[in-house]
């Protein structure tokens, strides 16, 4: 008989661990928010607009608390997957939506409104020790590019960047290439915006293999990786997400870009104003029929939009807030959406 | 006919075999040893020590109220309580329906299966299981927890709720805990189980018992180390939907109600704040591996304390 007590009080115990945790599940005090709103809204999508939409659905918890949100970030790409399978509310995209996932929109029925939230950029970056000050588009695409497998100096990649109209003046230096992978928005971002893509194909690359990057470089999906790649080596180039950057220490330098104006550094005001090559705006895609039916998803993006989400919100999340007159363009989009 | 000397010792033996010859191999060979186990345990020591001077600027000025805080976007209160709770969780889905279902299938295996071809093909394709990359389940609980039976786990949440958690971390740990089984089962002297039976006893009386008992304190430490790893795995939880953002603190009513919902699991938290800019989720990542650390800790703790109190009994 001992012995059968002794079992049931072991099972006892992990059950206590399981119920203590449930009860704490449960106890944040509930019943009617001043808002009265109820409902729930899940989010998925890119994991570089998550940090936005968090902090968004923080601030408006805070006044509607019986809205259940949920954020995710699996990714631009994996978000619209779900989103036109119906299975989340609203996506969140580091890039507008592309043709085949707006087929699967239609599809499935589904009916959105593309709304942009933010802005942001990508930084290409050294080490603080590097002579490089300053690259063109042509000297990205001779290092980074899908023809730059085996550079490993700025000698061999000014000849790759005169053979793409470059003038192939960078200072001499050994090159390490770490950057993001191609499973990252950042990646697909770097090709669109540098134009690696249309210098590869003018250069006799094939067209299926001229939207990528070289294929010998050291790749991570974490940002914070990549700096600490830079701190690690005086020959390190990369590129990371403009907020990574500005929060880098001083082991490391930001690379002014040259798109064909002159050098532009990335600041708030370069990106705000589209002056800096590599800059990229967010987006948020809600589902408008839901937010025909679904007070608590409307009421969500309506107060996304306000000077809260759009300016606080993207600061919070360190990104740069899109200009005033293109911040009434978001609004008057989704009001005639829900119109 | 003359007794051994009373006087002899380990060391007057040694030296009237080997004269007066040092046992050079065998010091080279304990020193070695004791090498490897100081470069096991300064490794653990660098990565813990480097972990918590990280950590400490959060727990030295927020302490326990780090572990009270939500999922938060505003660094100063971003905290692992629903990370802390959705593990815990997490785990006594394990608890409950791994670790019984392991010593179950691992006492017919051991106890009552005939040795066949069939039986050996099974048990080696168990190992094999045991040694599957954690994401492949994940994919396995994608598909049949949260899509195929979302009726159960989570008509709301698109079936990405605890349920579907906790029953793929079991899925994922299941095999793990039938091989620990099995070897503890198999420590149990022969001895004991031919002495039961010469005695008159059924295999019901000699399993529960004498074969039990005698491995109870094995079964343990395969419970521990298969909640344990469970407690870390990270890949397959973000596949059957925890949540890396942000979740709104508080449940959904009812018990079913919040294991049908949306949840997020310590690991996944650290895996969310680690590629966030800036120092301070540095620092956040960092205290929040701590807690993990003090967890596992707290329940290899608590089910080592159990086991020893059954272990003195026998």
């Amino acid at each position: 008989m001992a012995k059968g007590k002794r079992w049931a009080r072991m099972l006892a115990g992990m059950t206590v661990v399981a119920l203590v945790g449930a009860a704490c599940g449960d106890d944040t005090n509930r019943g009617d928010g001043p808002s009265g709103l109820t409902g729930s809204i899940t989010i998925s999508g890119s994991s570089t607009v998550q940090p936005i939409s968090t902090a968004v659905a923080e601030l408006f918890n805070e006044t509607n608390p019986d809205v259940e949100i949920a954020v995710d970030g699996p990714g631009t790409g994996d978000g619209f997957e779900l989103f036109c399978k119906g299975e989340v509310d609203l996506a969140d995209a580091s890039r507008a939506i592309e043709e085949d996932e707006a087929t699967a929109c239609a599809d499935g029925g589904i009916e959105y409104t593309e709304l942009e939230v933010a802005l942001d950029g990508i930084t290409v970056m050294v080490n603080s020790a590097s002579p490089i000050g300053c690259l063109t588009t042509a000297d990205l695409y001779a290092i980074f590019g899908p023809e730059s497998d085996g550079i490993d100096s700025t000698t061999q990649a000014n000849t790759l960047s005169q053979e793409v109209g470059g003038s192939g003046d960078m200072p001499a230096q050994d090159l390490e290439v770490t950057a993001p992978g191609e499973e990252s928005g950042t990646y697909d971002a770097f090709i669109d915006l540098a134009g690696i893509e249309d210098m590869a194909i003018e250069n006799g690359v094939a067209e299926d293999d001229a939207p990528a990057l070289r294929g010998d470089y050291t790749s991570s999906p974490n940002d914070n990786v990549i700096i600490q790649a830079m701190e690690g080596s005086p020959n390190a180039i990369g590129f990371v997400g403009f907020a990574f950057a500005e929060e880098a220490g001083d082991t490391v330098k930001e690379v002014e870009v040259d798109g064909g104006d002159g050098c532009i550094a990335p600041t708030a005001e370069t990106i705000a104003d589209g002056s800096y090559p590599l800059s990229r705006s967010l987006f948020i895609y809600p589902n408008t029929s839901t937010a025909a039916d679904s007070e608590g998803l409307k009421a969500y993006v309506d107060f996304y939009l306000t000077e809260e989400g759009l300016v606080n919100a993207v600061e919070l999340a360190k990104y740069i807030p899109l200009p005033a007159e293109r911040q009434d363009a978001t609004r008057s989009a989704w009001e005639s959406a829900v119109s | 006919m003359s007794a051994i000397a009373p006087a002899a010792s380990r060391s007057t033996v040694e030296l009237a075999l080997r004269g007066q010859r040092h046992d050079v191999r065998g010091r080279i060979f304990s020193a070695a040893l004791l090498l490897t186990l100081l470069v096991s345990l300064a490794v653990l020591i660098v990565l813990l020590g480097s972990v918590l001077a990280e950590a400490w600027p959060v727990l030295g000025s927020r302490g326990l109220g780090f572990l009270g805080d939500n999922l938060s976007q505003f660094d100063s209160r971003a905290g692992v309580r629903q990370g802390v709770i959705g593990s815990l969780i997490l785990i006594t889905f394990v608890a409950l329906i791994a670790v019984p279902l392991g010593i179950g299938a691992a006492l017919y295996l051991q106890e009552y299966a005939r040795d066949t071809r069939l039986n050996r093909a099974l048990i080696a394709n168990i190992r094999n299981l045991a040694g599957v990359p954690s994401i492949v389940y994940g994919i396995f609980g994608v598909v049949v927890f949260a899509q195929t039976l979302r009726s159960v786990t989570g008509p709301e949440s698109s079936g990405l709720s605890y349920i579907s958690g906790g029953l793929t971390l079991s899925v994922l740990v299941m095999p793990f805990m039938i091989i620990i089984t099995m070897e503890a089962l198999r420590a149990v002297p022969r001895g004991i189980r031919e002495a039961a039976y010469g005695v008159g006893a059924t295999r019901w009386e000699v399993v529960r018992s004498h074969v039990l008992p005698y491995a109870a304190p094995g079964l343990f430490t395969g419970a521990i180390l298969a909640l344990a790893r469970a407690f870390g795995e990270t890949a397959p939880l973000l596949l059957v939907g925890a949540v890396t953002g942000y979740l709104t603190p508080g449940g959904s009513g009812n018990l079913l109600e919040t294991l049908q919902g949306r949840y997020t699991a310590l690991p996944t938290i650290i895996f969310n704040w680690s590629r966030q800019p800036g120092e301070v989720w540095g620092h956040l990542t960092a205290a929040a591996i701590v807690v993990l650390l003090a967890v596992i800790l707290v329940v290899n703790l608590v089910a080592i304390v159990l086991r020893n109190r059954y272990e003195r009994k026998w």
